[in-house]
């Protein structure tokens, strides 16, 4: 209970800290929502109203105390353009979003630990070098890169998947063809970095006295592999979950503008192209909870995983 | 009983039953009736509210959801009646109209009548509820008051002659009736559940997804439409809208003038090309440094290759602007002069001036175009001793340049304005009013100024052409403004589709949309 209260506090001051360099950055951005959408059309007292509807002409703390007020009582104000609560906007793209982060963390998972296991066994042979060769090419080749190119091969070419939108609502197979595309394209850094690093943490682990042990006792290879190994190999790669979803919402802006999928990231990038700044501020601190949840779930999973963290946690220490 | 089924067949039918709901999208859509068109919208719907539209997108939505008094004609800048059952001009300012009885608003707001109309063009006279000018209040700024004078019948005063009100007013999105009923009930949510009485009503909005708009089948008008359901799908980056047709995915979509040879070579499909009416210029800011000599603006005229930006630029896809209207508007100039590079005499002009080693700053957007259009320019300034820096910003600092007299430090700009239809709109930003806002060449003319008050107030069609005809040749002696392009507009669409768009391109006419 004091480690969830710790982190609680924790998370406060970081969401107080990320929302103030927001406020910041949204004042030293020049530009203003009525120019760019309407052009010459936007006539000086038109500006000065939106201005003061969106709450930018105020003093920036109090523009933070009233944002971060008002957030507490669930709610995050309403867009200036369409008159709809922000939340509602959000929360119309959130599902999306997670469901495609979600799914290419999963896909991340099932490949990057198979192919990260099958390097461990067959370690210094042509298998270990050709994953070695692919995980590298996986890492350093950006999703942006990777969705043109599942575009151009598996929706142009061969027709095998749709282009664009998240398919019929409704229809799960409409919706599953339409995210195979974009999460693959998502998943594919991730596969290569953790294919490498389940390997290394494997081949350290499989060096141990207790797997020696296991070995004498005469426990099949695959078992002491992938099973007793594996799961002390897993905990950094559990560590690095929390951080690898906030870098899979963050990158899934690309696969949401190449595929036109409607998602958090999408939003938005739109709406800082439009200098509107209400919902980029709703958007990005749906995202920093995400996030802080997200990498409490992480401590909470490894604590299972590793007894010395439980402990750790416990007496209120940095494992 | 004639056995017409053996076991083969019953096989061979069963097995396509079976596995009908695993085809791709396209071969049902390819295989059902006719009874939707699928087209892409680079944009979301932002605002339904005719007075404070973001864009065309939302324009053509409101417009065929809603009646107007009078309509567009399918793919014409003429109008005939569609609200409205006579409409009479008694003076020139003046008209009477009576609408058709029985025109009922969608979702049970009732029948039209009179009291609709003057309540909608009084929200752009007034203000709205909450006591807001509306964004497009000026395209029914002519207007002074609306009367009702019978349940269907009223009378539209104007402060002055316009004859520029019908078409970029009354016949366009402002024009939009509202039912007053709908519009209070609704309050701001206005903005994305819009109530009309036009041949469509929009069915359904899945945001930064899609919008369908489904057959009204109330509507009473002449512009009955052809489609049960129009689905239009956001997406907004022009390559994939392009892969997504290719895919069976859409029926109809623009498509960058880049793109227009690979569109081309799509089967069964047709390209349509239309010459646009917008404006893309070199803004030269007369107040300036060195360019305050008219020599040294002359000199950077002549010195700039147009053939090579339209050529490198925008790949030959459009063609080359001597002046401000498009041909086809009223106050066309066929005859503005067109100034081919002339190396020497742009040198000798700049001797003239005194001017060696001048340099000045190229403001433009981040974007393919520009960029390529800066860099053309650079070079081609460099030749006559000119140094070219470019300055490319995102549209949000550039659009700010609209601001807080911004734009006295610019230099050369390039600069891209949507028009409409009536020469008024694209003069206007040309003002002395305007210097500190949007006429970013600061170039004041009382002439220019005066002639602008008297187009809008000039019925005869020949003498107003002649106004801006006199206004463009004012813009020309100034050479603040070196014209590149009115663009073309490239949109690719099934061979079974017959879109339909107004001559600008943007406005697209939902309701004339059928099958070829």
């Amino acid at each position: 209970m004091a480690f969830l209260l710790r982190r609680a506090q924790a998370a406060l001051f970081t969401i107080a800290c990320v929302m103030l360099m927001l406020f910041m950055l949204v004042r030293s951005v020049p530009g203003d929502m009525a120019s760019i959408m309407l052009g010459p059309r936007a006539t000086p007292e038109l500006r000065a109203r939106i201005v003061a509807e969106m709450g930018l002409d105020q003093n920036i703390f109090v523009q933070l105390w009233l944002f971060l007020t008002r957030v507490v009582r669930g709610d995050f104000g309403e867009d200036i353009i369409s008159r709809r609560p922000i939340i509602d906007i959000v929360a119309e793209v959130l599902p999306n979003t997670l469901i495609l982060a979600g799914t290419a963390l999963f896909l991340s998972l099932v490949f990057g630990i198979l192919l990260g296991l099958i390097a461990a066994k067959s370690r210094g042979s042509w298998a270990d070098s050709l994953l070695g060769l692919l995980s590298v090419a996986f890492v350093s080749t950006p999703s942006l890169v990777v969705s043109i190119v599942l575009l151009l091969l598996f929706s142009r070419a061969l027709h095998w998947f749709p282009v664009a939108g998240v398919g019929d609502s409704g229809d799960m197979l409409d919706q599953l063809a339409h995210l195979v595309l974009p999460a693959t394209a998502l998943a594919l850094g991730w596969i290569g970095y953790i294919a490498r690093l389940v390997r290394a943490a494997l081949l350290e682990t499989l060096t141990e006295h207790h797997i020696r042990t296991l070995r004498a006792y005469g426990v099949p290879e695959w078992r002491i592999a992938g099973i007793y190994a594996l799961r002390l190999a897993l905990v950094p790669l559990v560590s690095i979950l929390g951080i690898g979803l906030g870098d899979l919402i963050g990158s899934a802006v690309f696969a949401e503008l190449i595929f036109a999928r409607p998602g958090i990231g999408s939003l938005i990038f739109n709406s800082i192209a439009v200098r509107n700044y209400p919902v980029v501020q709703a958007a990005v601190l749906i995202i920093i909870l995400i996030y802080i949840l997200a990498n409490l779930a992480v401590d909470l999973i490894n604590s299972r995983l590793d007894p010395r963290i439980a402990r750790a946690m416990r007496e209120g220490r940095q494992a | 009983m004639i056995s017409f089924m053996n076991r083969r067949s019953f096989l061979a039918g069963g097995a396509v039953f079976a596995a009908s709901p695993l085809l791709p999208p396209f071969v049902s859509a390819a295989l059902a009736e006719r009874k939707q068109a699928v087209v892409r919208v680079d944009v979301d719907i932002a605002n339904l509210d005719p007075g404070n539209r973001i864009g065309t997108v939302d324009g053509n939505v409101i417009l065929s959801v809603c009646q107007t008094l009078a309509r567009f004609d399918a793919g014409k800048l003429t109008w005939s009646n569609d609200a409205a059952k006579e409409i009479k001009q008694i003076s020139e300012t003046e008209y009477t109209f009576e609408l058709n009885p029985g025109q009922m608003f969608t979702d049970g707001y009732g029948e039209m009548t009179a009291e609709d109309v003057k309540f909608s063009f009084d929200r752009f006279i007034n203000s709205d509820a909450k006591g807001k000018k509306l964004a497009y209040a000026e395209d029914l700024g002519a207007l002074d008051k609306v009367e009702v004078t019978g349940k269907y019948t009223g009378r539209l005063l104007l402060k002055h002659p316009s004859p520029a009100l019908w078409l970029i007013g009354l016949c366009d999105a402002s024009g939009a009736i509202l039912s007053r009923k709908a519009t209070e009930a609704l309050g701001d949510k206005i903005a994305t559940q819009i109530i009309g009485s036009g041949p469509y009503r929009l069915a359904e909005w899945r945001p930064k997804e899609q919008f369908v708009l489904e057959i009204n089948p109330d509507y009473k008008g002449a512009a009955k439409a052809h489609f049960p359901r129009i689905l239009a799908k956001f997406i907004a980056e022009p390559k994939t809208a392009l892969l997504s047709f290719q895919g069976k995915e859409l029926d109809f979509t623009a498509v960058d003038p880049s793109s227009a040879g690979e569109a081309r070579k799509v089967e069964q499909a047709k390209v349509i090309e239309i010459e646009g009416i917008d404006y893309t210029w070199i803004s030269l800011n007369v107040e300036k440094g060195a360019l305050a000599d008219p020599r040294v603006r002359q000199a950077i005229r002549l010195g700039i290759d147009i053939d090579m930006i339209i050529a490198g630029a925008y790949g030959a896809a459009v063609s080359r602007a001597k002046t401000l209207l498009a041909p086809g508007l009223i106050g066309a100039w066929p005859e503005a002069p067109l100034y081919n590079r002339d190396l020497e005499k742009a040198k000798a002009l700049l001797a003239e001036a005194g001017q060696t080693g001048l340099s000045v700053s190229f403001t433009c957007l981040n974007e393919a175009v520009p960029m390529a259009t800066a860099q053309i320019v650079q070079a081609n300034l460099a030749e006559i001793g000119v140094t070219v820096t470019i300055n490319a910003m995102d549209s949000g600092a550039y659009w700010a340049m609209g601001s807080d007299d911004k734009s006295k430090d610019l230099e050369l700009t390039l600069i891209q304005y949507l028009s409409k239809f009536d020469p008024s709109f694209q003069t206007q930003w040309f003002l002395s009013a305007q210097v500190g806002l949007w006429n970013w060449q600061r170039w004041k003319s009382a002439d220019f100024d005066r002639l602008h008050a008297e187009g809008l107030a000039t019925t005869d069609t020949v003498k107003r052409a002649q106004i801006y005809i006199d206004m463009q040749k004012l813009l020309d002696e100034s050479a603040s403004c070196v014209w590149i392009t009115h663009g073309r507009n490239f949109f690719i669409h099934a061979d079974w589709l017959k879109p339909c768009l107004l001559p600008n391109a943007m406005n697209w006419q939902y309701e004339y949309f059928g099958e070829a």
